[in-house]
């Protein structure tokens, strides 16, 4: 991050509230992301859920942290995310959206 | 086996005023929310203008929750070292407010509940997981574990549309043709926020920025807007771009906060909420796609937001409006199939949305094809010709053309009339010159413009 004022983007997830659901509203068919080149989900998630396990060589991902916009879901060049809404009213809760 | 006549899922401005409207006309309506309380999903640059809903809800005086009354609106162009401000104030708009910023949580919330006094049932914290198909036509929905059955299903729950996807009717997923926002919440003392943006208690101001010659990216903007006691700050860019040059939004949004120009306005605050979303171009759905068997589209879901003007929420309630129309139609003739709601595209048409959606679909052809090109230097245009007036040099000699220095020289200041007689007839004919030119220029230029609009058909 740039500036000396600025927060990392796990600080400023701190201000969102979110329920936590038991069952994952995003599944990634991870075999498809090792032959990915580009990985565009890496860099789009504005709450950087999606990273890149060097040591194990494997995608992590945390459904938990999701703002919900969805976009890993429209930038996936291999459609192997698959992305819903949380159901039981969970996920996300903007209060000031 | 629960049943009733209509179903609309997703309580935002289109459902809402949908629900709102087929209670009103006495049909049995469910109005199905997947978050908690209506609005706590969504996020938006949330100015809302009044002409859709003053209809609707004529004393909405009385209790809308709104932030600040905006009165001015503010354009600011970036241009490397320069910012370029276009203020207009509307004083008119302290009698007669029409554009007020305020918080979809509570405006959502405030909405629903208008739609549930007019009798609609309002169902919350459920998420619809599939359709209920019987020989193509839509006869229900599954939420979570239970399942509801309906005439008719109308389809306003948002850009990820569940309805549109099961029932077939949308197809488009393209990331060029949705944008990112990251928007912060940033909270500051009422007192501050008039100082800085030059206002009086519960006047606001709504500022629209376009940062060109700003970091790399080609198409971007930004709006910056008052609430009572913060600044919403948002950055938009389409998703495509973001992925061929590899940036991270949110990294965008920390530089652009350090900017001195932003940063003079929210020096101080302490971040309150920071939020994400896809913003959908209009018109991503063919209006032939609006309607099918036993179900309607209508909001974010149908592509009924303007992509030129960045308005959602008061065309989405059109929408809304017209599919309530149409159901009443179509209950009133007892068939719900997409022969009868094929009628919802004439009361679109009745509207200006239908041309709204068409118009909206040119627009995101253009980003597609040739905005990320033509743009910046539409941009780099009007900022570099408000920068004559900063670079023209008044004190060098070289300054006006050979010609004219030397009429105003000697013609004016020491010359008899004779050398005047002579200097006057060279300087008229080379004026005549310079506008012979300029025709011929003119002409050969129209030529191509022709043979350009042939060759693009």
């Amino acid at each position: 991050m740039s500036g000396k004022n600025s927060m990392t983007v796990d600080e400023k997830m701190s201000t969102v509230k979110i329920k936590i659901d038991k069952e994952a509203h995003i599944t990634v068919n991870k075999e498809l992301c090792k032959n990915c080149t580009d990985r565009p989900c890496l860099i789009i998630c504005a709450a950087e859920n999606y990273k890149w396990d060097e040591k194990s060589d494997d995608l992590v991902f945390n459904y938990e942290g999701c703002l919900e916009c969805g976009a890993c879901r429209l930038i996936c060049p291999l459609n192997a995310i698959s992305w819903s809404y949380p159901k039981h009213g969970c996920g996300v809760k903007f209060r000031f959206g | 086996m629960d049943k009733t006549t209509c179903i609309v899922v997703g309580a935002g401005p289109a459902g809402s005023a949908c629900a709102l409207s087929l209670a009103r006309k006495g049909i049995d309506t469910v109005l199905l929310e997947r978050g908690r309380t209506p609005g706590e999903k969504k996020v938006s640059s949330f100015v809302l203008l009044m002409t859709e809903l003053r209809r609707l809800i004529p004393d909405w005086e009385k209790d809308l929750p709104v932030e600040r009354n905006i009165i001015r609106t503010d354009q600011a162009i970036f241009n490397g070292t320069d910012i370029k401000m276009i203020t207009s104030y509307n004083y008119d708009k302290l009698k007669n407010p029409v554009y007020f910023s305020a918080f979809r949580r509570k405006f959502d919330e405030w909405f629903a509940k208008k739609a549930k006094e007019a009798g609609a049932e309002l169902i919350t914290g459920m998420t619809v997981t599939d359709l209920i198909m019987d020989n193509g036509r839509v006869v229900g929905v599954k939420i979570d574990d239970e399942e509801l059955y309906a005439d008719i299903v109308v389809g306003a729950d948002g850009y990820h549309t569940k309805v549109g996807e099961k029932a077939g009717l949308v197809t488009e997923w393209d990331p060029a043709r949705a944008r990112l926002a990251v928007k912060e919440v940033l909270d500051l003392p009422p007192e501050v926020i008039n100082e800085r943006f030059q206002l009086s208690d519960g006047q606001g101001c709504d500022m629209g920025i376009i940062p060109y010659h700003f970091g790399e990216l080609s198409i971007r903007s930004s709006t910056l807007y008052t609430n009572k006691d913060s600044i919403s700050l948002a950055v938009f860019a389409h998703l495509g771009e973001l992925k061929e040059k590899n940036i991270k939004l949110h990294d965008e949004l920390e530089k652009f906060k350090e900017h001195p120009f932003i940063h003079k306005f929210i020096k101080g605050a302490t971040l309150r909420e920071y939020q994400a979303h896809i913003i959908p171009h209009g018109g991503r759905v063919n209006p032939e796609n609006l309607y099918g068997d036993g179900v309607l589209l209508c909001g974010e879901a149908g592509g009924t937001t303007d992509t030129a003007s960045g308005m959602g929420v008061p065309t989405c309630m059109t929408a809304g409006l017209m599919a309530a129309e149409t159901i009443a139609l179509a209950v009133k003739k007892k068939d719900f199939s997409a022969d009868t709601l094929k009628n919802y595209l004439k009361f679109l048409d009745s509207t200006s949305i239908l041309d709204m959606i068409y118009e909206s679909k040119k627009t995101s052809d253009y980003w597609v094809d040739k905005g990320k090109l033509e743009r910046p230097d539409c941009m780099a245009a009007i900022a570099d010709s408000y920068n004559q007036y900063w670079n023209a040099d008044y004190m060098s000699k070289d300054y006006h053309p050979l010609f004219l220095n030397l009429y105003l020289r000697v013609g004016k200041f020491f010359a008899p009339k004779l050398i005047r007689m002579i200097v006057t007839p060279i300087l008229k004919g080379y004026s005549f010159y310079e506008k012979t030119v300029e025709k011929i220029k003119r002409k050969i230029r129209r030529r191509f413009y022709e043979w350009k609009k042939q060759y693009d058909n």
